[in-house]
């Protein structure tokens, strides 16, 4: 019983409810520096990707224009000159073959992932949060029900879906946002399961108990009680989950049902320079850098951000070995 | 255990080396590849080829056929010609050479009638199957029947569009034991083929596996691919997982003497496949233990790939150059505006930059600009012409000209469809490069990229199909009939199958002048003639031929005689030798 | 635990039929004609017509279903020609459109080299995903932790093609300690089966792993946040003792959940590491019949991944029952 009083009076430093939560995660988030770069680096992408159109303005280049002159014929197209050649018109080298300027293309090519990466995640996240809650709370029959579709969703092949909707999907429907639904419609399997599997966990603590006791009713215990203490796990799975999406969509490009080409995007860009790996090694670092930048960013700043919506931060802070406050 | 050892070792021969590193490879003896690099010209290790060893074969595609009535493969295909002899086969020389037609279980490669409207062979004496049966004209029109039965389908046209009887013969499990009246067998070396027209390229059609002797006797059906009974230099001893792994051993049965055209050197054909690209090129780059013995029939060298045998002397002596009938073109539909203007066909063909195109099929050493819709091989019957010429980057001033002419003087915009398939030659980067040629004459272009059936359904269509698309041909033997008949010849226009004269061009002298050219057995004379139809058409401007293609082929560093002749750009099998 | 059985097998047929149901539709849709596809790129109508014949694809899709499921429970018949009847014992999934294969025989002989990946692969992301994660708990704040934190990111960033192609060259080509993998059957050589694994299982152990120790550290800290764990520390534990016999609790449940998962969709899933490493596996399969829209293949494929994540799911409830007893089998 102890720990249930201690829970219901706001612990030091906890977010009390209202107008002033935001402000108080706001101001542990500013705390860490980590988080404050990691958030800075994804802003700065952000920015990059809107602002693709005025940057390439500002270097001259132009990500569809084909550079015969750049690349060499007679060796596979292999662009001519040291790292990807990179020059003062091309500063990230260009793309074997064509000899598209890879800076611009890149930039353009954030527009795309970022989009559907975050897009797809947070539709994932939201559908497998529900999805794993509404399994735990709702009864025995519920959560079978609920079980076996999750089942369904998880075997079925994302594949054999993209290829069926090849020929379903009107021509001009708007690419990123198909390729967000179906990407974030179909992969929330392993979201929902993880959180049932914790929320079961949760459920026989004593805090649920407690609060089921004092007479919440379902959707309470699982907004007050389960999602905060969910929020480690989900927050670290959508983090993990980014690259999945930007790899997903370049897959579902060869269907025809991703982006359509000219548009450059990581995932195919990806895929395009997997055989050049050896031959032109710059051609998939960088994408394969960005990616991994925006991945460690966003894991940096959802570990933050979790760590800073948690009511018992504050006490943990107080309690434990500070080591926290770096981390 | 023996296996296990081998490993071990490597493990403990590799910690050393790393010690040793410099020195030890300084003063390693030369292996035979560098010789064979110096020497120069001719790719693989030096010295005789002699009989023994193993081949290995490292594929991507697993052998799911092995049944000769099922296989289409141009000439008879690679493992397959192994196994099955068929009445005449493919010349076995390197390139030009390597395009005629040579006598196989035949003495000869055909005796035509006066209108090459009936062929008759005779077997060679001493042929027998692997269990020392002699094989007789009856099993090669057993074999040739069954391929007409629905459950072997797979095999070319030729035989039903041909054989008198053949358009309504449904094979020997239906005929209640009829059999097909067009192929006489008089006695057991004599076999004789009654055509519904003159054909006078019939022997090359007799290359094809479905020409290979089944005796009734052993016909299991769809289980004949299982134990399909060999009359070649090699007999199935292992077939696993469907084809994914193959294990030829000698045939005893089979005597050189009755075959100049296979070598036979190995003792043991070990196939593997299911492979990677990527990992078979390593594979063979590495040349590590059998893999030096390693070849690949199905496997070229992509872009990234050549770039990085660049400066490699000793892995570019390994490197084979192979050529195959096949074109990649712009296809227009001229009943689908604006393409029913002439102008502004032509003003596309002045337009495009075939160098950009060649860089996105993998650069000049995997595709030659193409401005001939026939190949640049005499076999062809290629007769050089340039009739809108685009120089190597394109003319969009001359496009622009004739597209004001045309009555778009402020452009116009066009759509073209193409595959999402990542094949270099359908694929999206081909259809960008054309969008960005196309730009600079005025006319946008907007992409429809189609999943690859989606692509294939919609160009085959006769009904349906698109205005403007990137399409390819290849060739079912080397000679210009088998390229141009299907493409243009109006009584090919197929409606509820797959159409391939995607122009729908039904022109009586161009159909007159394919059936008058068919009815030559001079095969020299023909290619004069296929050439010459070929720079007729190419005045109406219903393609624009973009590049034919070039194949490179990796070899392991200890095999030897590599012969890749210009009718598969395939190295050929049945030459190689590991000892 | 019989009900708990029953429940999970009656749920399991459930899942299946709506997955054969649901491909069936999906590929009614699909563009690519199968008997075209299966006759050969040269086939003139006629032909096509007879192969669509022969392939019983005349029918409608509805009555195409039904001789499916009927297959199943009752077995079919099929012509081979040359006066051969082919009989395929129930359950029996069909017969390949394009290889006339058994689609249960192709299944059980592509099974063995897929669950060995599998089961590999899931020993090593358990080992050095959850181990790298306890790791990083321990090590919080420290120098470690971050170099951790950006390795196990790097594996998740790098595409497995990627991964798996530089341990190719790397062990193989470059160093040579081992040959290049070919697959070899458990059965024939349980020693060369391990060895021939060892890359591929590393490849995809590895791609992995950074998820489970990303999840086992945050969760992990999230317990050591916890009231008993805060009473434990009062009381004088020490902080390793803390991570390692409590707090690494927190992390069973959602790391054997997401193994689950995982594992059920590598059955069908881990096509990149197959070709690469040339394993004989049935994610390869699928890609290739989803290509040529050879459906009776496709379902087989689908209904093992079903079985698979079925069989994990229900496994993996058994599991967090047995370690956490406050969970109930549902």
């Amino acid at each position: 019983m102890s720990l249930t009083l201690e829970r219901s009076a706001p612990a030091p430093g906890a977010v009390p409810p209202g107008a002033g939560a935001g402000r108080q995660v706001w101001r542990r988030l500013r705390r860490r520096p980590s988080a404050a770069v990691a958030a800075a680096v994804l802003a700065l992408l952000v920015l990059l990707a809107l602002a693709a159109p005025l940057v390439a303005h500002l270097t001259g280049q132009d990500p569809n224009t084909y550079h015969d002159d750049l690349v060499d014929s007679a060796r596979g197209g292999v662009p001519i000159g040291s790292f990807g050649g990179i020059s003062a018109d091309h500063w990230l080298g260009v793309e074997p073959g064509t000899g598209r300027d890879l800076f611009t293309r890149l930039l353009y090519g954030a527009r795309v992932s970022l989009l559907v990466a975050l897009g797809a995640v947070a539709v994932q996240t939201a559908v497998g949060v529900a999805v794993g809650l509404a399994a735990t709370l709702g009864g025995r029959t519920a959560d079978q029900v609920i079980g076996r579709t999750t089942d369904v969703m998880i075997a079925l092949p994302m594949l054999v879906i993209g290829i069926a909707l090849t020929a379903v999907v009107p021509p001009d429907f708007p690419r990123p946002l198909l390729l967000v639904l179906i990407i974030g419609l179909l992969d929330w399997g392993g979201t929902a399961r993880m959180v049932r599997a914790q929320a079961l966990a949760l459920r026989g603590l004593d805090f649920v108990d407690a609060a089921r006791l004092a007479g919440s009713g379902k959707l309470r215990i699982a907004r007050r009680e389960l999602l905060p203490s969910l929020a480690a796990p989900v927050i670290t799975y959508a983090a993990i989950k980014v690259p999945t999406a930007i790899v997903a969509e370049a897959s579902l490009s060869f269907l025809g049902v991703g982006v359509k080409p000219p548009t450059p995007s990581w995932g195919q860009m990806l895929s395009s320079a997997q055989t050049w790996f050896r031959a032109d090694p710059a051609y998939v670092l960088l994408p394969a850098g960005l990616l991994f930048t925006t991945v460690l960013a966003s894991t940096v700043l959802g570990d933050a951000v979790r760590t800073a919506l948690d009511p018992r931060e504050g006490s943990r802070l107080r309690v434990g070995t500070g080591k926290e406050r770096t981390g | 255990m023996s296996r296990q050892s081998h490993i071990s070792r490597r493990v403990a021969a590799a910690a050393v080396s790393l010690v040793l590193a410099g020195g030890a490879a300084a003063c390693g003896p030369k292996d035979g590849a560098d010789a064979a690099g110096a020497a120069g010209g001719k790719p693989g290790a030096a010295g005789a080829p002699q009989k023994g060893g193993t081949l290995t074969v490292l594929n991507s595609e697993p052998q799911n056929d092995f049944d000769p009535a099922r296989l289409y493969t141009s000439g008879g295909g690679n493992v397959p010609s192994l196994v099955f002899r068929t009445l005449t086969t493919r010349n076995r020389e390197d390139g030009a050479a390597g395009t005629k037609v040579v006598p196989d279980l035949a003495t000869d490669i055909g005796r035509p009638n006066a209108d090459a409207t009936e062929w008759t062979y005779t077997l060679k004496d001493g042929l027998k199957y692997e269990d020392g049966s002699p094989i007789t004209t009856a099993d090669i029109k057993y074999g040739i029947e069954r391929s007409f039965a629905a459950e072997l389908s797979g095999g070319a046209p030729y035989l039903r569009d041909w054989l008198v009887g053949g358009e309504s013969y449904e094979g020997p499990y239906k005929d209640g034991g009829k059999g097909l009246d067009s192929i006489a067998v008089p006695d057991a070396k004599t076999i004789v083929f009654k055509l519904r027209k003159p054909e006078g390229e019939f022997p090359f059609v007799a290359t094809q596996t479905q020409f290979a002797p089944v005796p009734r006797a052993k016909d299991t059906g769809a289980k004949y691919e299982e134990h399909p009974l060999s009359s070649g230099p090699y007999k199935v001893v292992g077939n696993e997982n469907d084809g994914e792994r193959l294990t030829l051993e000698r045939n005893e049965h089979w005597d050189q003497k009755t075959d100049e055209e296979r070598k036979a050197y190995p003792d043991r054909i070990d196939v593997r496949s299911g492979l990677d690209a990527a990992v078979i090129n390593q594979r063979l780059t590495t040349s590590a233990g059998p893999d030096a013995a390693a070849i690949t029939t199905d496997t070229n060298l992509g872009p990234a790939e050549l770039a990085q045998v660049g400066e490699n002397k000793e892995l570019a002596g390994r490197v084979g150059t192979g050529h195959f009938g096949y074109v990649n073109y712009i296809a227009f539909n001229p009943k689908v505006a604006p393409f029913d203007n002439p102008k502004v066909r032509q003003a596309i063909s002045h337009a495009i930059n075939r160098t950009s195109v060649v860089n996105a099929a993998g650069g000049s050493a995997l595709a030659e600009p193409a401005t001939t819709f026939l190949p640049e091989r005499e076999a062809f019957g290629f007769t050089p012409y340039d009739h809108f010429p685009a120089g190597k980057t394109g003319d969009p001033a001359k496009a622009k000209e004739l597209l004001k002419e045309a009555g778009f003087p402020d452009g116009l915009t066009v759509t073209l469809t193409h595959s999402t398939a990542q094949n270099r030659q359908t694929s999206p980067e081909v259809a960008t490069a054309v969008q960005q040629a196309l730009a600079a004459a005025g006319i946008t272009v907007k992409l429809e990229g189609l999943e690859n059936n989606a692509f294939n359904e919609r160009r085959w269509d006769a009904k349906n199909t698109p205005g403007f698309f990137l399409s390819r041909w290849g060739a079912d033997w080397p000679s210009g009939g088998p390229f141009l008949a299907p493409i243009f010849d109006g009584r090919q226009i197929v409606t509820g199958g797959s159409n391939y004269n995607h122009a729908q061009l039904d022109d009586p002298a161009v159909n007159a002048e394919i059936d008058e050219i068919a009815k030559l057995t001079d095969l020299a004379a023909a290619g004069k003639r296929w050439g010459a139809l070929d720079k007729k058409i190419g005045e109406q401007a219903l393609t624009v031929p973009l590049f034919h293609p070039v194949y490179k082929r990796l070899v392991g560093k200890d095999v030897k005689n590599v012969v890749i002749s210009d009718w598969t750009g395939v190295l050929d099998i049945s030459q190689v030798a590991v000892k | 635990m019989t009900r708990f059985v029953l429940k999970r097998t009656g749920g399991a047929l459930l899942v299946l039929l709506a997955l054969s149901v649901i491909v069936y539709s999906l590929f009614y849709l699909a563009p690519g004609d199968p008997a075209r596809l299966a006759c050969g790129e040269r086939c003139n109508p006629q032909q096509i017509a007879q192969v669509r014949e022969q392939l019983g694809l005349n029918e409608s899709t509805v009555a195409q279903y039904l001789h499916f499921l009927q297959g199943l429970v009752a077995g079919r018949d099929h012509s081979a020609g040359a006066g051969l009847v082919l009989h395929c014992d129930a359950p029996c999934l069909g017969l390949s459109y394009q290889t006339d294969q058994q689609v249960t025989d192709l299944i059980l002989t592509r099974l063995p080299a897929t669950l060995s990946l599998a089961l590999g692969a899931l020993a090593i992301w358990l080992l050095v995903g959850v181990g790298t994660g306890v790791l990083s708990a321990l090590r919080r704040g420290g120098i470690t932790e971050r170099l951790l934190t950006v390795l196990t990111l790097a594996g998740t960033g790098t595409p497995v093609f990627i991964l798996g192609l530089l341990l190719l060259m790397a062990v193989c080509a470059y160093l040579q300690w081992l040959p290049f993998p070919t697959y070899v059957p458990l059965t024939e050589d349980p020693e060369q089966w391990a060895w021939n694994l060892l890359l591929p299982w590393l490849t995809l152990g590895l791609f992995e792993s950074a998820k489970y120790a990303r999840i086992t550290r945050s969760s992990t800290l999230e317990t050591l946040a916890e009231d008993h764990i805060r009473t434990f520390r009062a009381y004088g534990v020490g902080e390793r003792a803390l991570v390692t016999r409590h707090a690494v609790r927190g992390a069973v449940a959602p790391v054997i959940a997401l193994s689950a998962v995982d594992f059920g969709t590598m059955i069908g899933g881990a096509v990149l590491t197959e070709s690469l490493f040339g394993i004989p596996g049935l994610g390869k399969t699928l890609i290739d019949a989803v290509r040529v829209v050879d459906l009776p293949v496709v379902v087989g494929v689908v209904l093992a991944i079903g079985t698979a994540v079925v069989v994990a799911g229900a496994v993996a409830d058994l599991l967090y029952a047995a370690a956490d007893r406050r969970v109930a089998l549902a």
